[in-house]
């Protein structure tokens, strides 16, 4: 019943597992400070389970799971991957713990947590319609805001706006996005990664 | 936008049923496919989408200030809260370097204790409101409403709106109260207390609405957690837990917030975490808001010369900072009405964000639509509905 | 075809000494229905405004709907001179003509209902392309044809009445039961789930709870032994000052459950709220009649006013005395024809706008039930208090058959079914009002307060938000 630190979160996790099964988890810190815990895409399952059931861990909550693309983000070394970001919490213990997953921008495929935490299930979803990341496992893996014939994954760096969505022009004569197509090509560009 | 449909093929004596999106009980433009055989649903999917706005693309284009007027469009129905939310992540952003820290004033704190609990007020008035609506109950909606408007005529005193106001701003509140605020805000909380137990005679203590309410969607504490409930309605699943109280932000731990949870308030019949107790912890909830109204008023410092002023100022000086914000990322969460409003704020060190993501306690609800529905009549499916407390934008955002 | 002098005398004047038969339908809808339609249609009109105001009263409408109000607010307290002085009443006055809502208008806000009337003729009549056309195009009127022939059969005075019929309590319930008809019509042929829905749960509760209404009615039927309206207004005649004393309601404790039983029923039955099954605003749009607009909507909502005047009607008959004054019917009988009838009429009227107005209270105060909550009530609750108060009313009959020769009944009950021991046998006459009133009201009243316990103890939480210490 007390809340741990989160070298002391990490330490018990590294010893809840046996030797040779632990996965390769990583301490990280933010530019700003803020600590994660970067976790093998493969291994999200397994660390998740323990994390969720572990009596003193106790992160039965899943706050939010959202994710960014690392395109534009001026770190160093440059990366291309998107992020997943798992946002924990203990209502018990009063601890939190943030957990982060890479995926590669063109075959981003991670396992669904929504077993471990049925919620995961509206977020994975979300995560999935707007940066294009495939979830495996997941029960109903759609998109939940864009129509489902919509084209690219808009919280992409590299997204495009679509000039037209079947066959509505989404700008006025004259009026142009930063990046947008010139107009007139009506077919929707081509986007990267498709979800 | 497509519906978690597990029974793809109806059989038998199946029904489909589009509740939605226009529909008298959905609180704006969300769609349930429900499945029901006669008057029992068997499988109820929702549907999202219908009011996606790119809020958080959105976020990505625009500086940091200029994000505030669409948090009010996150969730109008308690805009103050959803301005609050953000500014308080942006603030802890900021703070999160020594070089850009920010110290909010400390009226302006008190100002944004007295509109985020006013605002709250008025959101769980629509709340049990439109529930009691939603059961057949007219009057007691109106007159909910009614009392809404003395918190929109507060709020029109003070910022000019009436429902996306736009007042908290980062590192303070827009404007300075007027005159006699206080006073006008104390004059308000009076009627209304008498008027509140009016409604309460009225609906809460029916008989036919307990026993409407009681038993019906019972969430238990675990679920309501796995399924990521927050606010009003984890708290009615009899699970303690209230950011204003456990991860204060602003002067909240100052003020001892007092945390009303699910206890089987129906008596007999009624059993913790049922609609009935989510809808009378927004009633309690509302009591303690105009508590803490109260006690922010008697802590607000006197108005300063200066607004920059780090006690009586109401508007901290933060244009140089937002210029040139720290690198990296933060999650703050604050106490909206509709539970946790998190934002997470990825900055690359630029005027404007380069994520900005929010989760909302109406989004997660959905997700415990189809398991909770399963069994209940269709008349239920509203009463769930409305004791969620559901506001679709904040789901499609 | 003997459909009286007037008809024959039409048809005779329409297509000669042997009428066709075009000419005798037309004569009969001349002189039996357009009367009837003449006097119910502005009853409907009347309900609705009721509807309004109260409405608006009670919710504290800015609008038209609750203008005038305090013209009537200004009216009831000038007319209690007597118990208030006139500076109580003057601030009294003013404050509710201060509430929101309260303008000064003089006409009642009629011209908004006026406008309605227009309104509703003008608009569009929109027929559904998945609709079944001609049903759904027959529904509205057999709604309408429901909700007003009962009335031909309600007395409103002595010699006022359409129809004669020696049966007229089971001529009454047997014609509403054409509205069932109207709903399952309007509801299949919609082509719309959510009508049908609203229009299978509205059958299933009409009738369901025509079987409490009819058990009620049989109750009176049994006390006054006859079914003829007449007979049965007459029947509750008393000829002292105090003439409510002979109302049924206050006959037995009996008739008071089934006058209970008979309200609550014919409130399931025209789909008023807490039992508007059927429309359901919040669960099924407006259910049966959610595909409807304009005129077909408008003939829907007068059938629901009439029938919830019906209601009225069909109480006041058969347990408020009728027609008949609560005090001085004995000098009213006594009046010319024309002013008792005239008078008549007026207290009937007011008799079922009071029962109007406690409808429509009762619409803006309570939320709904749930549909297997409304069934559950009708069959587990009504129905088996109505056998009970049958069967007790057949037995308070019998006690002074078995206690009293014959002819002694005769003389001391004056009337041929057994009402109770009267005035010359005060003792006896006491006794048995004491059994027959005080044991089943205490009883009623031991067995609120076992209901309540058995309901546990209010939460502290709910005795703090209601004002409570």
């Amino acid at each position: 019943m007390s809340a741990l630190a989160f070298a002391d979160i990490v330490e018990r996790l590294r010893a809840v597992f046996p030797a040779a099964t632990l996965p390769a988890i990583e301490t990280k810190t933010s530019d700003n400070g803020q600590p994660w815990l970067l976790v093998p895409a493969n291994d999200i399952v397994r660390v998740a389970t323990v994390l969720r059931d572990d009596p003193v861990l106790g992160f039965a909550a899943l706050c939010d799971l959202t994710g960014w693309d690392l395109l534009k983000y001026p770190a160093n070394p440059p990366s291309t991957d998107i992020a997943i970001v798992y946002y924990l919490h203990s209502l018990i213990h009063r601890h939190h713990l943030t957990l982060k997953v890479l995926a590669p921008r063109d075959t981003g495929t991670v396992p669904s947590v929504s077993s471990v935490w049925p919620v995961a299930n509206y977020f994975e979803r979300e995560v999935f319609d707007l940066l294009g990341v495939h979830f495996a496992g997941h029960p109903n893996l759609k998109r939940i805001m864009m129509p489902d014939d919509w084209i690219g994954s808009p919280l992409r760096k590299d997204y495009i706006y679509p000039a037209s969505y079947n066959g509505i022009a989404h700008l006025r004569d004259g009026q142009k996005f930063e990046d947008a197509p010139t107009r007139g090509d009506a077919a929707a560009p081509a986007q990267a990664a498709k979800p | 936008m497509s519906p978690d449909l597990a029974i793809e093929t109806l059989g038998g004596e199946r029904m489909r049923l589009n509740m939605g999106p226009h529909h008298p009980a959905t609180h704006g433009v969300l769609r349930l496919v429900v499945d029901t055989d006669g008057e029992v649903v068997a499988n109820c999917a929702p549907d999202h989408g219908y009011l996606h706005r790119a809020i958080e693309k959105i976020g990505e284009c625009v500086e940091w200030p200029m994000f505030v007027p669409y948090t009010d469009r996150v969730d109008y129905v308690c805009a103050m809260n959803a301005n609050l939310a953000y500014c308080v992540a942006v603030e802890k952003l900021l703070n999160s370097d020594p070089a850009t820290k920010v110290i909010v004033p400390m009226r302006a704190e008190c100002i944004r204790v007295i509109v985020a609990e006013l605002n709250r007020i008025s959101s769980h008035l629509v709340a049990v409101g439109a529930m009691a609506m939603d059961l057949g109950g007219y009057t007691p909606f109106l007159h909910a409403i009614a009392q809404r408007e003395g918190v929109n005529d507060i709020f029109e005193k003070l910022c000019g709106q009436r429902l996306t106001y736009n007042y908290i701003t980062i590192g303070g509140v827009g404007f300075d109260l007027h005159a006699n605020a206080a006073a006008e805000t104390e004059a308000f909380l009076a009627q209304f207390e008498k008027e509140m137990i009016r409604f309460n005679q009225l609906i809460t203590t029916n008989t036919i609405f307990q026993n409407r309410c009681a038993g019906v969607a019972v969430i238990s504490a675990a679920d309501a957690v796995a399924y990521g409930l927050v606010g009003p309605n984890l708290r009615g699943s009899g699970v303690d837990w209230d950011i204003r109280r456990d991860e204060p932000y602003g002067i909240y731990g100052q003020l001892g917030v007092r945390v009303p949870v699910g206890q089987a308030y129906a008596g007999r019949a009624g059993r913790v975490g049922d609609c009935y107790d989510r809808f009378v912890v927004r009633l309690l909830e509302i009591n303690e808001s105009v508590r803490l109204v109260r006690a922010a008023v008697q802590l607000l410092p006197p108005p300063a010369e200066k607004a920059n002023d780090p006690l009586g100022g109401f508007q901290a000086d933060v244009a140089k900072q937002l210029r040139k914000p720290p690198k990296g990322e933060i999650r703050a969460r604050t106490e909206a009405p509709r539970g946790e409003m998190g934002y997470v704020i990825v900055s690359d060190g630029t005027k404007v964000p380069y994520r900005v993501r929010v989760r909302t306690g109406s989004f997660t609800v959905c997700s415990i639509f189809n398991t909770v529905m399963k069994g209940i009549f269709l008349a239920d499916v509203v009463t769930v509905i409305g004791s969620f407390d559901i506001v679709v934008p904040e789901i499609d955002r | 075809m003997n459909l009286g002098p007037a008809v024959d005398a039409l048809a005779i004047w329409l297509s000669g000494s042997d009428p066709a038969w075009w000419a005798i339908g037309l004569a009969a809808v001349a002189v039996w229905v357009l009367p009837l339609m003449a006097v119910v249609l502005p009853i409907a009109a009347l309900g609705q405004i009721i509807e309004r105001k109260v409405a608006a009263a009670m919710q504290r409408r800015v609008g038209p709907n609750s203008v005038g109000l305090d013209g009537v607010v200004r009216l009831v307290v000038r007319l209690s001179l007597p118990f208030i002085s006139r500076a109580g009443q003057d601030r009294l006055i003013g404050r509710i003509s201060s509430l929101p809502g309260m303008s000064l208008a003089r006409t009642l806000g009629l011209g908004q209902l006026a406008a309605d009337g227009v309104k509703m003729l003008g608009k569009e009549d929109i027929i559904p392309a998945g609709a079944d056309g001609w049903v759904f195009r027959l529904a509205p009127y057999l709604a309408l044809t429901g909700a007003f022939l009962p009335f031909a059969a309600i007395p409103f005075a002595q010699n006022v009445v359409a129809l004669e019929v020696p049966v007229g309590a089971l001529y009454a319930i047997a014609v509403s039961g054409i509205s069932v008809m109207a709903l399952l019509m309007a509801g299949w042929g919609s082509g719309n789930k959510f009508s049908m829905l609203g229009g299978m749960r509205a059958v299933a509760q009409v009738v369901s709870y025509e079987i409490p209404v009819g058990l009620a009615i049989a109750g009176v039927v049994l006390w006054c032994g006859t079914m003829d309206l007449h007979g049965i207004v007459a029947h509750q005649y008393n000829g002292s000052w105090a003439s409510f004393l002979g109302w049924n309601i206050f006959q037995s404790p009996f008739l008071l459950l089934l006058a209970c039983v008979l309200f609550f029923a014919g409130l399931a039955e025209c789909q008023r709220t807490p039992f508007d099954m059927a429309e359901a605003e919040s669960e099924l749009v407006s259910g049966f009649n959610t595909e409807y607009s304009g005129m077909r909507w408008g003939m829907f909502a007068m059938a629901e006013y009439s029938e919830m005047i019906l209601v009225g009607a069909i109480l006041s008959t058969l347990f408020l005395g009728g027609y008949q004054s609560p005090i001085f019917e004995n000098v009213i009988v006594a009046l010319p024809v024309w002013l008792e009838t005239l008078i008549h009429v007026g207290i009937l009227l007011a008799k079922f706008t009071t029962v109007l107005v406690i409808m429509v209270w009762i619409r803006w105060t309570l939320p709904r039930f749930r549909v297997d909550q409304v069934m559950r009530l009708c069959w587990l609750t009504l129905v088996p208090l109505c056998l009970f108060a049958l069967f007790g009313l057949a037995l308070t009959m019998l006690i002074p058959s078995l206690v009293m020769p014959a002819d002694a009944q005769a003389t001391i009950l004056g009337v041929a079914y057994g009402r109770l021991p009267a005035m010359p046998h005060l003792a006896l006459g006491l006794v048995g009002h004491a059994l027959v009133w005080i044991v089943p009201l205490a009883l009623g009243f031991l067995l609120v307060i076992a209901a309540r316990r058995k309901h546990g103890r209010q939460h502290p939480a709910l005795t703090q938000l209601t004002g409570g210490a």
